[in-house]
This record gives C-alpha cells, sequence and structure tokens, in this order.
C-alpha cells in the first residue's frame, strides 16, 4: 500500500486531482468542473495512467476513463486500487456488469459521463476523504445486482438505493421513505460500504471499511464476513 | 398538492395492439416442452388403445368361458372367478383413465394385481395349473401392461418376475416338477410376457422419438419466430438511429458552421435531446426487447418526438409477464409522460420476482394528469403517485 496517496487530507491544501482520458475535450470539460470547487485543483492529465501518476506523484484522487485507445482498463484500475490509489472511475459505458466490475476492481467511485456535471465535484471530494459516494447510475447497479456472491443489502438500503436511483433527489427519497435526507444518506453509503467487502481485497477499499467505522456509518462487529488478509498470519496458539 | 403516496388500484386500460407483436416469441418459446409433450401423447395414443383392448379381449373372450367351463373342477373356484371380475373391474376402470389421461396411480393396482396371481395359482388346483382355466398365466402381463402405461421398463420387467417367481413356486409347490410340466410352465412364461414386453418397449420407444421431433420442430419454429422479431426490432432501431443522428448531425453541423449558438437554450436542448436518444439506442443491448421494455421505448420515443428528453434506463430483464400485468405496470406511465414538460426520467429495475417501473417529471402548477379509471385493479402491481413541488414520480410495482 503506497502510504502517501493514502495519507489523510492536510486541512487547507486543495485535493490534487489526475485526469487520464484519451479525448482531450472530455479532459478539458472535467476540468471545467472541478474548476468550480476552489477545494480541488488538477495537478497532471493526459491518456496514460502510468505517465500521468509520474507527473503528479502525489494526486489524491485519479479521475479515469474505463476504456482508453479502444481497451478497457479493469486491470490497470485493480493495479492502481491496490497500490493505494483512490480511483474514480467515469465511463459512458454504464451497464451495470462494467460498473460492478469497477467496484469489485476497487474503483472508489463510479460516475456515468452523462451524470458528471451534478455529482463529479462532490465525488472526487467524497473520494478523497475515503469516504463513498453513489451517484444515481451507480445505485441502479447495486440495486438490480443478481450475481449469486453479492453483498446481501437490507429492504431498507434497497429501497433507498432503488428510491434514489429513479428520482436522482434525496430529498424527495426522503419524503417518499418518511426518514431525513441524512438518513437515505446513511442507507445509500451503507449499502456501497457492503460492496466494499466483495471481490479482491484492495487498499481503497480497506480505506473505505475504515473510515466508514470511524465515521460511526457502520460497526467493527457488522463487518461480519469480512475477513483482514492480516489474520492469516496470526501465529497459531 | 400531496406529498403523500397514494397506492391506487390500476386499471388494464387499452393499449395500441402494435405494441403486443413481440409478445408471441415469449409465448412460442413457453410452448415448446408443451407442444412436444401434446404430440408425444397423441402419438402414444394408439399404442394405449391396443394395449387395453388387447387386456380386455383376452381376458373375456379366452378366460371368462375356460373359467366358467372348468368351474366345477376348480380347487376353490370362488376365488378363480372372484380374481377374474376383479381384475376385469381393475383394467376397465384404468383403462377408461390411461385413455382419458389420467391413470390411476401404478404401485397399489400392481400391488393387487400380484395378490390376485398369487390367489389364483393357490385356488386353481393342479389339475388346471396348465389349463386355460388357469387364466392368470395368459392375461395377466397384458393387464400389467394397462396399469404401468409410460413407467419405465424396469418396472414392467420386475412385475413380471414376481408373475414368475410366483408361478415357479406354484409349480414347485404343487409338485409338477417333471420336465414336461416345467417345460411348459417355461413357455407359457415366455410366450405370455414377450409380446406385452415389446409392445411397451415399442410404444416406450416411439413416444421419446415423437416428443424429440416434436421439441425440434418447436424449437425451430421459436427459433425463427424470435429471428422475425429480431429482425424487426433491429429494423426498428436502424430506423431511430437515422433519425437520431439525422438530429445530431444536424444541430454539429450547424454548431460547427458557427450558424447555432451553444448558448443558445434551444440549442441546448437540441444537443440534450439527440444525446439521450443516442445514448438509449447504445443502452439497447437486447436483440428481443421484452414486451414491457418494447411498451415503455415506443412511448419514450413518441415524447421524444413532441420534443421532451427523456432519460429511458433499464437494469435487469423482466420475466415473461401477463398482458394484465404488464398494461398495469406500464399504462400509468405513459399516461403521465404524455403530459410531461422539459425532461423525463424513466427507469425499470427488473429481477425474477420484481420489476419497479418508475417516471420522474419536474412538477409544475396545474392539474395532475389525468389517470385511467381505477376499477379492475391488478392486485399484484402496486402504483404510486406523487408531487412533492419538486418533482412528480409515478411508480409502479410488480411483486411475485
Amino acid at each position: 500500500m503506497d502510504a502517501d496517496a493514502l495519507a489523510s487530507m492536510t486541512p487547507g491544501r486543495p485535493v490534487g486531482v489526475a485526469i487520464v482520458d484519451d479525448h482531450p475535450v472530455v479532459i478539458d470539460g472535467v476540468r471545467a468542473w472541478l474548476a468550480s470547487e476552489p477545494r480541488l485543483t488538477v495537478l497532471a492529465t493526459g491518456d496514460d495512467p502510468d505517465e500521468v501518476l509520474r507527473a503528479a506523484p502525489g494526486a489524491d484522487v485519479v479521475l479515469l476513463d474505463l476504456r482508453l485507445h479502444g481497451r478497457v482498463m479493469l486491470d490497470k484500475l485493480a493495479e492502481l486500487s491496490a497500490a493505494g490509489r483512490r480511483v474514480v472511475v467515469y465511463s459512458e459505458h454504464s451497464d451495470p456488469q462494467t460498473m460492478l466490475a469497477a467496484l469489485d476492481a476497487g474503483a472508489v467511485a463510479f460516475l456515468a459521463k452523462h451524470e458528471g456535471r451534478e455529482h463529479c465535484v462532490a465525488t472526487v471530494l467524497d473520494a478523497a476523504s475515503d469516504r463513498p459516494y453513489v451517484a444515481p447510475t451507480l445505485a441502479g447497479a447495486m440495486v438490480g445486482d443478481s450475481r449469486p456472491d453479492r453483498p446481501m443489502l437490507s429492504d431498507k438500503e434497497r429501497e433507498a438505493l432503488l428510491l434514489w436511483f429513479q428520482s436522482m433527489s434525496k430529498a424527495s427519497v426522503a419524503r417518499r421513505m418518511r426518514i431525513s435526507e441524512h438518513t437515505v444518506k446513511q442507507y445509500v453509503d451503507r449499502a456501497r460500504i457492503k460492496y466494499s467487502r466483495a471481490g479482491r481485497p484492495a487498499a481503497t477499499k480497506a480505506a473505505l471499511l475504515a473510515r466508514a467505522i470511524e465515521d460511526g456509518l457502520i460497526r467493527p462487529e457488522e463487518i461480519g464476513i469480512y475477513r483482514s488478509q492480516a489474520a492469516s498470519d496470526w501465529p497459531t496458539p | 398538492m400531496s406529498a403523500e403516496p397514494d397506492a391506487v388500484r390500476l386499471p388494464p386500460a387499452a393499449m395500441p395492439a402494435a405494441y403486443d407483436g413481440s409478445a408471441a416469441t415469449t409465448a412460442v418459446k413457453v410452448g415448446v416442452g408443451q407442444a412436444a409433450a401434446a404430440v408425444a401423447r397423441i402419438s402414444d395414443r394408439g399404442a394405449r388403445i391396443v394395449a387395453v383392448t388387447i387386456a380386455l379381449v383376452w381376458h373375456l373372450a379366452i378366460g371368462l368361458p375356460a373359467v366358467l367351463g372348468a368351474r366345477t373342477e376348480l380347487a376353490v373356484p370362488q376365488v378363480v372367478v372372484g380374481g377374474w371380475v376383479l381384475v376385469a373391474a381393475v383394467g376397465v376402470l384404468a383403462g377408461v383413465r390411461l385413455l382419458r389421461d389420467t391413470p390411476l396411480p401404478a404401485p397399489p393396482l400392481a400391488g393387487l394385481l400380484l395378490a390376485v396371481d398369487v390367489a389364483v395359482f393357490a385356488a386353481v388346483g393342479r389339475t388346471h395349473l396348465f389349463s386355460p382355466a388357469n387364466w392368470v398365466w395368459g392375461t395377466l402381463a397384458w393387464f400389467f401392461l394397462v396399469v404401468l402405461w409410460g413407467r419405465p421398463v424396469r418396472w414392467l420387467l420386475a412385475l413380471l418376475a414376481a408373475h414368475a417367481a410366483t408361478a415357479l413356486t406354484a409349480v414347485a409347490l404343487y409338485g409338477a416338477t417333471g420336465a414336461a410340466d416345467l417345460a411348459r410352465a417355461a413357455m407359457a412364461l415366455y410366450g405370455t410376457s414377450s409380446l406385452p414386453v415389446a409392445v411397451f418397449a415399442g410404444a416406450l420407444t416411439l413416444a421419446m422419438l415423437s416428443r424429440d421431433r416434436a421439441a425440434n420442430a418447436a424449437a425451430a419454429n421459436a427459433m425463427s419466430a424470435e429471428r422475425e422479431a429480431a429482425e424487426r426490432a433491429r429494423g426498428e432501431r436502424r430506423g431511430r438511429l437515422a433519425l437520431a443522428s439525422d438530429a445530431a448531425t444536424e444541430v454539429l453541423t450547424e454548431l460547427a458552421q458557427g450558424r447555432a449558438d451553444p448558448s443558445d437554450p434551444d440549442v441546448q436542448r437540441r444537443c440534450v435531446r439527440a444525446a439521450g436518444r443516442l445514448r438509449r439506442l447504445i443502452a439497447e443491448s437486447d436483440d428481443v426487447p421484452h414486451p414491457l421494455l418494447h411498451e415503455l421505448r415506443a412511448a419514450a420515443d413518441l415524447a421524444e418526438r413532441n420534443g421532451l428528453p427523456i432519460d429511458l434506463v433499464t437494469i435487469g430483464t423482466p420475466p415473461p409477464l401477463p398482458v394484465q400485468i404488464r398494461r398495469s405496470l406500464a399504462d400509468p406511465l405513459t399516461a403521465t409522460l404524455a403530459d410531461a414538460r422539459d425532461w423525463a426520467r424513466l427507469t425499470i429495475v427488473a429481477g425474477p420476482d420484481e420489476v419497479v417501473v418508475s417516471l420522474v417529471t419536474p412538477d409544475r402548477a396545474g392539474p395532475d394528469a389525468i389517470g385511467p379509471p381505477t376499477e379492475q385493479g391488478e392486485e399484484q402491481v402496486e402504483h404510486l403517485y406523487e408531487r412533492d413541488g419538486e418533482i412528480r414520480w409515478t411508480q409502479t410495482r410488480w411483486r411475485r
């Protein structure tokens, strides 16, 4: 795990963002979205993840287009996530399988390109502090997940995800479920945290879990089936 | 204006007939197994009639005269005649039920026949052991056939083995162990068993073959129906792609030539609409759309042609749904969609046990869309409609 990449944010220092995309016009567009937020600064851009990260080794968040030069970058995504890079994937491929595969590979968040304008800044800010951000399209993929090894979501979590996917308005979901907006976000985020326990382990997933426990979103005993990779290293009595 | 969700029971409103076109494909697929079974049943019917007829005619024409003729010489004539009557009754009953496709349960009948077998051998006496008056020799195997029709051959073989064991035990106990008697017993057993086994096995094989053939034919039909539907869907899609690319090309060309101003709200709307349309086409990954998706896409296309930018997102594949339920799911949304302004988001989340369809449009002043009448509701479909000042939200939900 890259300790620098996962170091908690220093207050006052803006969040460094690296953008990887093979379309300059998209890079310009994303840069324009992020420019509206003073807490964010774009450190490097380009169409090759390795080069971009060489140029900006201290980037807190990597925005990665999932398809670069015609290749789907799931392997690269897994490699970066395993090394502790917080990767926010954005893609025009917003089919549920692709989104869930990206989460499995360790992406901190997934944005469909068409929802970038509204959700990009919030996603990057949350990602920088290892907090989950679930945009509506991802919520849809999670609620429609029918894989046999999918995480078990509670009824409320499913309902919150479903309504958030449908309405794209947390206020409306809150009214419909007769709970507060804060609680809606909690249900959605808890569902997302359950996904950080699925699939192969990654430093970013561990960081999401740790932060969720720290924030009181889940209790350590709720982790249940999640087994630390260190457990097998313990000496047997 | 109310933020309270109110559950409304849905009516099956009339649906344009064109929407139901692709429903045929699903029906054909479901029908493959049933068609094959029906063909097998029909082709098996002749053999069944033959088996029942042989059993009853033999029993009546050969068994009965012999039993009546030798009645006074039998050891316990009541048992032999009673057994004959019992088996005749069982044969008629089982035969009628078999020909009506509602066969009686085999194990108790087989047990009954074996019991009669033992009783008749015990009651027939040494004199008539090998005579036609011992009717179980000739007839019983055919009744086994009637009772066991359609079961695996090994059941029949097991019953015949039990019958042979009974016969040989009787032969031994009566002391008919001379070479001639044993040869007669063996011949009788072989002669009366081989034909029923051949008929039984032949009928099974024929039924199996015809079932395979029918299944193959039905599968081929289903495939060609599916191909036709897929081709139609592709044609439709190509038409819509042409429409969408024309609109996109037009606005892009105008932008490139500087004839359109990107800051013009009208140009922005056209871009949003063209992008949404292309996105929807890209998202359509199914060869033959589920009828529900087909209906909703058609409604979305219609709304879009009237100038409404609309997002249509589908997650999962709906299970086959009866028309009634499909209509209850789609109708409230298509009604609201016709009344929508500015933008709309139509989503479908489907799993094997649940389908949720939702339409969200911006709320605006004015009366509610006039929903369809609420009598004759489909109980499995829940309908929610609410407006909260921000959005109008229509949701229908079916749960198995």
